[in-house]
């Protein structure tokens, strides 16, 4: 088990007192990595005038006219 | 053969309210093939026949006084298995709910019991609402009543199986990922996620509170229109319900598409997607230019970030849940339930809190480019032709089977961070037999535009009436 993997097992035992409850579960964390790597891809790309804004507001603003 | 169960549910209503037919006699249709074919498809878990029977009868009887108690007055139904329903089993698909029975009654039932119609069974689910597949480690997999070995789609399996079966003419499902849009696809009936807020989901069980919704798969999209028309609205006892106005939804259903633009994107939704799929998509399009729809295709925005910060969403929200059983009983859950919802436990609070907070400014974004272009987007709403049961079985397959298994729900996903409303139609079949899915969204609050497009695409079609070779086999 990587650095990686075994540091998301320490955090979820220590912050939930949750172990890895099968095989599929300890290879499913370590994807995580890919969405660290998602969201650092992320960074940078997108400016929003208006944020934080929410999420009902956006609806209403987007939605449907009659 | 086709007989009372094969109308559909707008059809079993008006039948039952002229005393064309009697609500027992829909009943008894219904029974008819569940009986038959339940044993293989495994759609339903539980049923209440003697207190189904009673509500037929009371409906005849109002019939008979010239009584009309609404819309879908007499309309037998059967839904997903975590519609609260006070005093009786809810068990959510799960060992851990086994013998749950809540104190409570879900707004959206009472809804549908108010306009007419009664429940009488509980249908299969994929535990806690979490796979887009159909397995169920604890009341047996959900089969596919086209072609058994082949998934429902999930997570409303019972719902779109039982739909499609002809045990009952309207099933409600939930939504988080795609769990009312893949199962209807799967299985070849008409399934609608309504807008992010349109419906209460007071008493219904919770799985990740910004992604879930409730809506109909049945037959046919004004099927769900009428249904839309009975469960949506505000409720004070689910303060996140929206206030917006709801229309009469059938109104909308002219069949007249002059004027629609229609959207195909060309960039994530057709990666990796199989011939068969895209045909079928293709032969859509062109019913629906053949209304007077107008076709362009282009790329969609942001489309990175909606995947990226909806999987956070999701996997966060769905943890403290479950966190006690995670704790005491792990064991309880099927692998691919516990294996998944694992991770979630470790994403940082930032992680998430950004990707909450970016929902609304990705929504504006994304709406104010597209549908400056278009009215609707049209994809298919699972790209590839269906897989096998075991083909996407994480708990007893190799590793890299999770590959194949999250594929499933890659074009429903995106509508849910969005918010956006989308229905599923049949569109055709694949080389397997399996119903292929045609995946329609658009504006938040557009159901009714949606609910035109799928309308007049039914007119055109029959996809939607073709009856599962689990019948003619039971019969």
């Amino acid at each position: 088990m990587g650095a990686f993997e075994t540091s998301v097992e320490a955090t979820i035992a220590r912050w939930f007192g949750i172990k890895p409850p099968n095989e599929p579960a300890q290879r499913l964390a370590a994807e995580l990595a890919d969405t660290v790597a998602a969201f650092e891809a992320l960074r940078g790309t997108l400016v929003f005038e208006d944020e934080p804004s929410s999420f009902e507001a956006a609806l209403q603003a987007t939605k449907e006219k009659a | 053969m086709a007989g009372l169960a094969d109308i559909s549910l707008i059809q079993a209503a008006d039948a039952v309210a002229s005393g064309e037919t009697t609500s027992l006699e829909l009943l008894h249709a219904c029974w008819a093939n569940l009986d038959a074919a339940n044993p293989r498809v495994n759609a339903v878990i539980w049923q209440e026949r003697e207190q189904a029977e009673a509500a037929a009868r009371a409906a005849d009887e109002a019939v008979r006084n010239k009584q009309r108690l609404g819309p879908l007055h007499g309309v037998p139904m059967a839904h997903k298995d975590m519609y609260y329903q006070a005093g009786k089993l809810s068990t959510c698909g799960s060992a851990l709910r086994r013998d749950f029975r809540p104190t409570v009654t879900a707004t959206v039932i009472e809804r549908l019991s108010a306009a007419g119609a009664y429940t009488f069974a509980g249908l299969n689910m994929a535990e806690f609402a979490q796979n887009p597949t159909g397995h169920n480690k604890t009341f047996g997999d959900c089969h596919n009543p086209w072609n058994l070995p082949y998934i429902t789609g999930g997570s409303s399996s019972g719902s779109g199986a039982s739909v499609a079966a002809r045990f009952n003419y309207m099933a409600l499902g939930s939504d988080t990922g795609g769990s009312i849009r893949l199962p209807a696809s799967a299985c070849g009936v008409t399934g609608l996620k309504p807008t992010q807020t349109r419906v209460s989901r007071y008493g219904v069980m919770p799985l990740s509170f910004s992604h879930d919704n409730v809506g109909p798969l049945a037959r046919t999209a004004r099927d769900c229109a009428r249904v839309l028309t009975v469960i949506a609205g505000h409720d004070p006892l689910d303060p996140t319900s929206s206030r917006e106005p709801v229309p009469r939804y059938e109104m909308f259903m002219d069949n007249d598409l002059r004027g629609v633009r229609v959207g195909v994107p060309t960039n994530v939704f057709l990666d990796g997607a199989d011939e068969p799929v895209v045909a079928a998509m293709e032969a859509a399009l062109a019913v629906l230019e053949g209304r007077g729809a107008t076709v362009s295709r282009f790329e969609l925005p942001l489309m990175d970030a909606v995947a990226a910060y909806g999987g956070i969403v999701s996997r966060v929200e769905a943890a403290p849940i479950h966190a006690e059983w995670m704790r005491s009983d792990p064991q309880a859950y099927g692998a691919h339930i516990s294996g998944r919802m694992y991770p979630g436990y470790a994403i940082p609070a930032a992680y998430y809190v950004e990707a909450l907070s970016r929902r609304g400014p990705v929504l504006k974004a994304f709406a104010a480019e597209v549908f400056a272009k278009v009215d609707v987007l049209v994809t298919p709403t699972i790209r590839t032709c269906l897989p096998t049961l075991q083909e996407t079985d994480i708990d007893h397959g190799p590793p890299g089977t999770e590959t194949k298994f999250m594929a499933v729900s890659a074009n429903t996903r995106p509508f849910n961070y969005l918010g956006l409303p989308a229905i599923s139609v049949p569109c055709g079949f694949d080389p397997n037999g399996c119903p292929i899915g045609l995946q329609i969204a658009c504006r938040p609050f557009g159901e009714g535009r949606i609910l035109k497009v799928a309308g007049a695409y039914q007119m055109d079609t029959r996809w939607h009436w073709d009856r599962p070779p689990v019948l003619s086999a039971a019969a």
